[in-house]
């Protein structure tokens, strides 16, 4: 009896005592994986990842993931500042309609580093939606738990009162701030062909206007935002794709605004808003997708446009000083093919990936084939640095991408150290997933997680 | 007591030269026939013999010893077993030493009846005569006796010969030819001192009887010539005889064809060896079997001596008439031998030095393998059975019995699981562990190209693939041990072989050798050199008349 024991006993051992070390070569390589997929909470099944947003404040940095658009429910992760996230949601309380409080996720999310409450300024605040939270308007939840709402000009603020008191469909309340301390939030309605900003630490809004006799009426107006934040003021962009417009206004801190003119020119023009600092200057940089293309609009040119009162959208990228790209659809690598139907520029971010002191531009190509997984989406990156290139320079993907993962639907850019790394959405299968990788890196410089 | 038992004569010699000059080897028989006439060929008629000598004899005691009524009992009852008319003759001479005229006269006239040309027949009848004379002269004074007082028919006793002593009994004796059937003159010696000449006129002597060879006599005491005449190409032959009272008498005569003789006799190492004389094809029967000795004519000889088992010798030997000569020849064995295999399964197959010899089944004679005498491999196979594989030496004449005890087997059934379990866990380590490598790849170069997800379904599938592989390779380094280890591992003994006492070659005449002797000189021609005691000795006896053969022994 006991000696089949101990030569079972024996067995076991050597064979466990072998299958550890070739299980170890595995743990070493996901020990410290390059993309670091952000658990999805139990509670959120709507379209998880649709929406992103990152706030950094006081050396931690967030990622907030919203769901689909007019759904409750968004979940918070705490990335840190080193290249140890936590996957695990701290908190999924944003939007979540509790207590029969209602609120509507919008498709586009913003992050504060700073917000300022109705009594007190708030660190780490996330504009998610409308609803009710102490009463009707934006809801703003921050990492203290705390939630308030904004005052929507009264159009958007007698809509979504129908909308609750009706129960009717929720209307879409799109989101943007730009990466400042004290950042400017952007809100729009596209179905009223509405937008209005809360200017930096205040809760007043300001309306924006077109000059008389400019009319702008289409269905996507809005669904893509931009503040850049450049020195003297706020550039803000509004996308209206469906005239191949993309509509600005400028602000100097006050809750005013005024309008400089119109960019166009190319088809499908303001597909995507994304800003950040794209050259080498210190202002942040409006990059601007197309059907085709992306560019990258120098901010300060932007800025030193002067109100205009016309209402011919006559303004084109090459004629502003500074503008990048075009950049277009293209691959580093053969596991990521199939430009022709990416959807190229489905979403744009600006990071500064590899910590070079400007940003590059991250391109969401959600249709991309990864490996033969059609929509599997990947992320294309453009570095403003490369002189003339249209071409990515570095392609992120997921490596377990599948069919109609659709990387690449939402895309920021959050603080890791002292660098940038990207943070994508992949709805199709409800992801999120940090990439701390680039090629453009330099050796050495990446942390423990990349080569 | 020295017994003369046998007479055998062979005469004459020299049909030319010495042809009426009989040589008489045995003329005088035994009184009483000793145990050693059983060293005849037929036993049954020597019993019978036997039987009646015992009668007769018993008889010829009573009468001696006055007993008349109880030999003439029997004489009765042998005559009544035995039908020979001496005993008839006897018994009437027991009833006659009784005055019992009338059942003497009977006894009488009943053996003139059953032997009406007995060579005594005058004799006999003269002695009826007397005791009818002798018992009607009995009868006349008796009548006048019984006239005169009245008592007519009383008979008076009879006065009969008293003369008759025990040399009165009649003999019984038996002449045998060899062949049978020649003719035969029995003369007795009425002068003393005459000699019997064949051919001559012999007036000393009587002819008593002419008959055919076997005959049986019933002869008075008395000195007899017996004369066995010219027999198809066979020579004459004759003897004296001496005829006791009361006895049984046997004379045998072997007739030869007319040559002078010489004796040989064969011995050889080898008991019981066959001997042909002059007969290398082995066409006529054999001559006889060692130690062998007989006579035979001068000249040369070729004498061809087997045993089964040995080398066939074939000799040369030249005799002289009259001349006595032994051979000794030492045979050799074989130069092969014979294996002789069964086994302990139900078939088996046999090869000696790998060349395969048969095969041999349960409930078959034993397989017999002739082979070259000497050390050969042997290999004996079964399905099932463990292969005996070993060296035996093969005897040189002789079968050398083997038996071979196969062992079944070992199963191997639980080593071929194993190892076919092992073999399976091999087979799906090395898919486990190629696909795992492959993984492995896969997900390093993601790793490498920054691609790789924390929780990455393909490192959990090669992390589980590696583990089993490598729990498969140790499973399967295991089961191959035990495997090994299990198709070595064999508890059973290995087939083994006993061999039995070796058997001497089987002898197609039946007559097997019984011993082996040591060897002895070839061939020794000086017969006075070999010295002799037998019990039985076997006498030849030659001169320039004829020869014969005097058998005799001491008992």
């Amino acid at each position: 009896m006991r000696s089949p024991l101990l030569r079972l006993t024996l067995l076991g051992g050597l064979t466990l005592g072998v299958s550890a070390c070739s299980w170890s070569r595995f743990d070493d390589l996901t020990a410290s994986a390059p993309v670091v997929l952000l658990e999805k909470p139990d509670s959120l099944n709507n379209g998880f990842g649709v929406s992103l947003a990152t706030a950094t404040n006081g050396g931690r940095s967030q990622v907030l993931v919203g769901g689909t658009v007019s759904t409750t429910g968004a979940a918070l992760y705490e990335i840190g500042q080193e290249d140890a996230p936590n996957t695990s949601a701290i908190d999924t309380n944003y939007c979540s309609g509790a207590n029969g409080k209602p609120c509507f996720l919008s498709s586009l999310i913003a992050g504060f580093a700073n917000a300022q409450g109705p009594d007190q300024l708030h660190s780490l605040c996330y504009a998610v939606g409308t609803g009710e939270v102490v009463k009707q308007g934006l809801v703003m939840r921050c990492q203290d738990h705390s939630q308030y709402s904004l005052d929507m000009p009264p159009p958007a603020q007698q809509l979504l009162a129908m909308s609750i008191a009706q129960n009717q469909a929720p209307h879409d309340y799109p989101l943007a701030t730009d990466r400042t301390d004290d950042p400017t939030l952007l809100a729009s309605l596209p179905d009223l062909r509405l937008a209005w900003f809360y200017p930096e630490r205040s809760t007043t809004l300001g309306e924006l206007q077109l000059p008389d006799g400019m009319q702008v009426d289409d269905p996507s107006f809005g669904r893509s935002l931009a503040v850049l934040a450049v020195a003297g003021g706020r550039v803000l962009a509004i996308g209206v794709s469906g005239l191949s417009q993309v509509l600005l206004w400028k602000t100097e801190g006050d809750a005013s605004a005024h309008y400089i003119g119109c960019l166009g020119g190319h088809s499908g023009m303001g597909r995507a808003l994304a800003a950040g600092r794209v050259n080498a200057d210190a202002n942040d940089d409006l990059v601007i997708s197309d059907s085709n293309q992306v560019r990258a609009i120098d901010g300060a040119a932007l800025f030193q446009l002067s109100e205009t009162t016309s209402t011919e959208c006559d303004l084109a990228p090459s004629d502003l000083a500074g503008t990048l790209g075009p950049w277009e659809c293209g691959s580093t690598t053969s596991d990521v093919s199939g430009c022709e139907s990416s959807d190229f520029g489905a979403a744009l971010a600006v990071g500064d990936l590899d910590g070079d002191g400007d940003g590059e531009v991250i391109v969401g190509a959600p249709r991309m084939s990864v490996r033969g997984q059609e929509k599997a989406g990947a992320l294309l990156v453009y570095d403003a640095e490369t002189a003339g290139g249209s071409a990515p320079v570095d392609v992120r993907f997921m490596s377990s991408a599948e069919n109609g993962d659709e990387l690449g639907r939402s895309i920021v850019a959050p603080h890791a150290g002292k660098r940038d790394i990207i943070a994508a959405g992949a709805p199709g299968h409800g992801k999120a997933a940090l990439f701390y990788c680039s090629s453009l890196i330099p050796h050495g410089a990446a942390g423990s997680r990349c080569p | 007591m020295f017994a003369l038992v046998k007479l055998v004569f062979l005469s004459p010699l020299s049909r030319v030269a010495r042809r009426a000059a009989p040589i008489i080897l045995l003329s005088a028989l035994a009184a009483a026939l000793a145990p050693s006439v059983s060293a005849q060929p037929k036993d049954a008629p020597s019993k019978r013999l036997e039987a009646i000598r015992a009668e007769m004899d018993k008889g010829q005691g009573l009468f001696v010893a006055g007993n008349y009524a109880g030999a003439a009992e029997v004489f009765e009852a042998g005559y009544a077993a035995y039908p020979y008319s001496a005993f008839l003759f006897n018994a009437g001479v027991c009833y006659q030493k009784q005055n019992d005229v009338d059942r003497a006269l009977a006894k009488f006239r009943e053996y003139i009846k059953v032997d009406p040309n007995a060579p005594d027949r005058d004799k006999v009848n003269q002695r009826i005569a007397t005791l009818e004379a002798a018992k009607a002269a009995a009868v006349v004074p008796a009548l006048g006796e019984a006239g005169s007082t009245g008592d007519a028919g009383a008979q008076a006793p009879v006065a009969l010969p008293t003369g008759d002593d025990q040399t009165s009994m009649k003999s019984l004796v038996v002449i045998e030819t060899e062949p049978d059937g020649a003719p035969l003159r029995i003369y007795q010696r009425v002068d003393p001192t005459a000699q019997f000449t064949l051919g001559a006129a012999n007036p000393g002597f009587k002819e008593v009887a002419s008959t055919n060879a076997p005959a049986n006599l019933t002869l008075d005491v008395g000195q007899y010539h017996v004369v066995v005449e010219k027999f198809r190409d066979f020579n004459a032959s004759e003897a004296d005889m001496t005829v006791s009272p009361g006895h049984v008498h046997q004379l045998k005569a072997n007739l030869s064809q007319g040559k002078f003789m010489a004796f040989l006799r064969v011995s050889s190492s080898v008991m019981g060896a066959h001997i042909w004389i002059d007969d290398k094809k082995k066409e006529r029967s054999l001559w006889g079997n060692t130690p062998h000795g007989e006579l035979v004519p001068g000249g040369k000889h070729d004498v061809l001596v087997e045993a089964p088992g040995f080398e066939p010798l074939l000799s040369s030997v030249e005799l002289e008439h009259g001349q006595q000569k032994e051979l000794e020849v030492r045979l050799e064995r074989l130069g092969y031998g014979v294996l002789r295999v069964d086994a302990t399964a139900p078939v088996v197959s046999v090869r000696v030095d790998d060349l395969p010899k048969g095969v041999w089944r349960t409930g078959t004679e034993p397989l017999d393998i002739r082979f070259d005498a000497g050390e050969h491999r042997l290999t004996v196979e079964a399905d099932g059975r463990k292969t005996f594989r070993g060296k035996v030496v093969v005897p040189r004449g002789q079968i050398l019995p083997l038996h071979v005890k196969m062992i079944p087997k070992y199963p191997r059934g639980p080593a071929w699981t194993q190892a076919i379990i092992g073999a399976a866990f091999l087979g799906a380590s090395i898919y486990a562990g190629v696909e795992s490598n492959r993984l492995y790849d896969e997900v390093k170069k993601d790793r490498e190209n920054g691609n790789l997800e924390s929780g990455d379904e393909r490192a959990t599938r090669g992390k589980w693939l590696a583990g089993g592989a490598d729990a498969g390779f140790v499973i399967a380094g295991v089961l191959g041990g035990l495997a090994t280890y299990n198709f070595i591992k064999d508890p059973l003994p290995e087939s083994s072989l006993t061999e039995d006492k070796l058997l001497e070659f089987e002898d197609p005449l039946k007559t097997r050798p019984v011993a082996r002797l040591a060897p002895q000189q070839a061939l020794r021609q000086d017969v006075a050199a070999v010295e002799r005691a037998p019990r039985l000795e076997l006498m030849p006896s030659a001169s320039t008349t004829g020869g014969g053969l005097f058998l005799g022994g001491k008992f």
